[in-house]
């Protein structure tokens, strides 16, 4: 009993640290078809900029996360506004530009910051083991948990309850049509893409403490989160929420039963099967997209 | 220029490009270097595999390396079989399992005791993997970008899974140590003529007949599909069967690259089938131009030659990748069609000063149906 609790413990926490990574993916690739492959690079500079802030000024990580939030959303919007901007009409190309400046940030990083391994401390009140249902689960997995949850109900907020959101969800069904009716589509777009960096940026932060942080680290964070938007569709948050329990269940389950890369390999076969049965992805209502 | 014009200069740049690399040799004479030259021939001939793919049917495959290392490891397990052992343990078991405390040869390698085998692997084991990886893709109707972060995908597990397997694999170091290939008593050792030969014979072979296949009908489809996958649907068409050809071709010649490396380096490793060159390859392919094969190959003898030559200070290397990178965002941005584009847009130019002076406008043919419909829909799809 108590070692199938700790499993799905182990699952809960690779899956809100996948939901973590893939969010600001999700909303990028349905907002606007634009898959960023500088998004393992966006985590990669806000566990950066964490670092950073620690070993200089001293701070605290939660003020380092909101920090890294907004310089991260900074660089994403740059990036929106200088090169993506520009390519809307040609999809594949965006690929392409992006993982330009995917190779441009981690090279940069490797430059300024050393190739070196860099660890971020977390706070002394997070690195105890919390018992729960007689299992101990580490606070700090807990406090990652609590935080996507919080994240995604904010999210979620935006998109449906403010003006931004009311914006955004107009331009992903028509935007053609959202522009007739006065909706500045061009800065929806640098929002959007600002806010889905920043997500990353979060992300970076939070799982720094966990991993060494290192300019190469984005490239291994990048690819589960592709397999969670591959799985869970772009329709919806709720698929992408799904997806990534789902496939954190699944790679704690066989990471347990062999091991990590195994768990990788076997999870990618898993998933390349299911495109095969549902090519839209497990949770996608059928929509029709303008 | 008109059309038939402009195919029979190509396949005279074709031609002039395969006479070039066959004779160069003749003019080098300093086996280093020969070397070098080599690994950029090698470089050009997965690069155009990436275009026949990318360029001439659309499918961006990032995870090109797999392909390209599957073959390198096939050649090096071969050769490694053979290698005189020095450290080996009994039965002639390769040294790092001997280190890995592997007792007896793994199933999988026994075959490769064969030169044949190991060539015939080396090039459809990468081809099988694609048309699995395709069958279940383009089945699925997965286009786009979904197939180029599945591809990704794909690059990352298999890198990680060869470098976890140490005991088969030699994990991190790969397979050193190799004889050098014999086959009908001609050697190809990675600094003489003969291999360079095999090379460059080979990207003429894979230039030429890459070339000829996108003149075929079959090649024509493809590149409908490139432009317009839905229309060509309509037709009656089996898109997927199509996609799935070009990408399995373009990974048996990836695969057939990896081999010829593998010759060239006289070692696999897995860095062969790691992120950063399948990055490079889609740079040299973009750089070059995407949508030619001789584009795609000129392009990485370029990007690797300029790289070889800097290569000495390792200075210069950290910030070639930052170099690199915005190179490749700039051409991405504003010549999409690569260094191979500016022709077309040289001659372009040209036509348009020639149609300008000259007095031939009013013979210009009008617009016919099908042109007018041909514009309409290239404005819809822009948008």
């Amino acid at each position: 009993m108590a070692d199938t609790l700790n499993q799905i413990f182990t699952g809960l926490s690779i899956a809100s640290i996948l939901l973590l990574v893939s969010l600001g993916l999700a909303i990028i690739y349905g907002t606007m078809g634009v898959i960023n492959l500088a998004h393992g690079e966006f985590v990669m500079l806000g566990a950066y900029s964490v670092w950073l802030l620690q070993t200089v000024f001293g701070l605290n990580l939660l003020i380092c996360v909101v920090f890294a939030f907004f310089l991260v959303a900074a660089v994403g919007w740059l990036v929106e506004r200088l090169i993506v901007q520009h390519l809307y009409k040609r999809p594949l190309d965006t690929i392409l530009a992006t993982w330009g400046v995917g190779v441009i940030l981690q090279q940069g990083v490797r430059l300024s910051a050393g190739a070196n391994l860099r660890y971020i401390k977390m706070p002394d009140w997070l690195t105890k083991a919390v018992p729960i249902f007689g299992v101990d689960v580490s606070a700090y997995r807990i406090f990652i948990f609590l935080l996507t949850v919080a994240l995604l109900a904010l999210t979620y907020f935006l998109i449906t309850r403010t003006r931004y959101g009311f914006r955004l969800r107009a331009v992903t069904q028509n935007a053609e049509v959202a522009r007739c009716f006065g909706i500045n589509a061009a800065r929806v777009y640098s929002l959007t893409f600002a806010y889905g960096a920043g997500l990353a940026g979060v992300a970076g932060a939070l799982i720094g403490p966990l991993k060494s942080v290192s300019p190469d680290m984005g490239t291994n964070v990048v690819v589960d989160a592709f397999m969670v938007v591959v799985v869970g569709g772009v329709s919806s948050l709720l698929g992408t929420v799904a997806s990534a329990g789902l496939l954190g269940e699944l790679s704690g389950l066989l990471a347990y039963l062999y091991n990590d890369t195994l768990a990788k390999a076997l999870v990618f076969f898993g998933v390349v099967i299911l495109i095969r049965i549902r090519p839209e992805g497990m949770f996608t209502v059928h929509v029709r997209r303008g | 220029m008109n059309a038939s014009n402009y195919a029979r200069w190509r396949l005279a740049g074709y031609l002039l490009f395969c006479c070039l690399i066959l004779i160069f040799p003749v003019i080098l004479n300093n086996d280093y270097l020969l070397n070098k030259f080599m690994r950029y021939l090698v470089f050009g001939i997965l690069s155009a595999a990436l275009s026949f793919s990318w360029g001439y049917a659309g499918i961006l495959n990032l995870g090109q390396a797999v392909s390209f290392g599957l073959g390198s490891y096939a050649m090096a397990m071969a050769l490694k079989l053979r290698t005189i052992p020095i450290q080996t343990g009994a039965k002639g078991l390769p040294d790092f399992m001997v280190w890995n405390d592997v007792k007896t040869l793994p199933w999988f390698w026994e075959p490769f005791h064969s030169y044949a085998f190991a060539i015939f692997a080396g090039v459809a084991a990468p081809m099988l993997l694609a048309l699995l990886l395709g069958w279940f893709m383009f089945r699925g109707r997965i286009t786009g970008v979904f197939v180029s972060i599945i591809t990704l995908a794909m690059l990352v597990v298999v890198n990680l899974l060869i470098i976890d397997q140490q005991r088969y694999t030699g994990g991190f170091n790969g397979i050193t140590d190799l004889t050098t290939l014999e086959v009908f008593g001609v050697a190809f050792d990675a600094y003489s003529a003969n291999t360079y030969y095999l090379i460059a014979g080979a990207l003429c072979v894979v230039l030429l007949g890459g070339l000829a296949i996108t003149q075929t009908k079959t090649g024509l489809i493809m590149q409908a599909i490139r432009d317009d996958e839905n229309r060509v649907r309509y037709f009656g068409y089996d898109v997927a069967a199509y996609q799935n050809f070009a990408l399995t071709v373009s990974a048996g010649v990836a695969g057939f690259a990896g081999m010829l490396y593998t010759l060239v380096m006289e070692f696999a490793s897995p860095t062969f089938l790691a992120v950063p060159l399948s990055l490079s390859i889609v740079i040299w392919c973009a750089v070059g131009g995407r949508s030619s094969l001789i584009g795609a190959a000129l392009g990485a003898i370029l990007v690797t030659g300029v790289q070889g030559t800097l290569s000495e200070s390792p200075a210069f290397l950290d910030t070639w990748m930052l170099f690199m990178g915005a190179i490749f965002i700039a051409v991405v941005l504003f010549l999409p069609e690569g260094l191979i584009g500016l022709i077309d847009i040289g001659v372009e130019a040209i036509n348009r000063r020639r149609a300008r002076t000259g007095e031939d406008r009013s013979k210009r043919p009008a617009m016919t149906v099908s042109d007018i419909a041909l514009e309409r829909s290239k404005r819809v799809r822009e948008g």
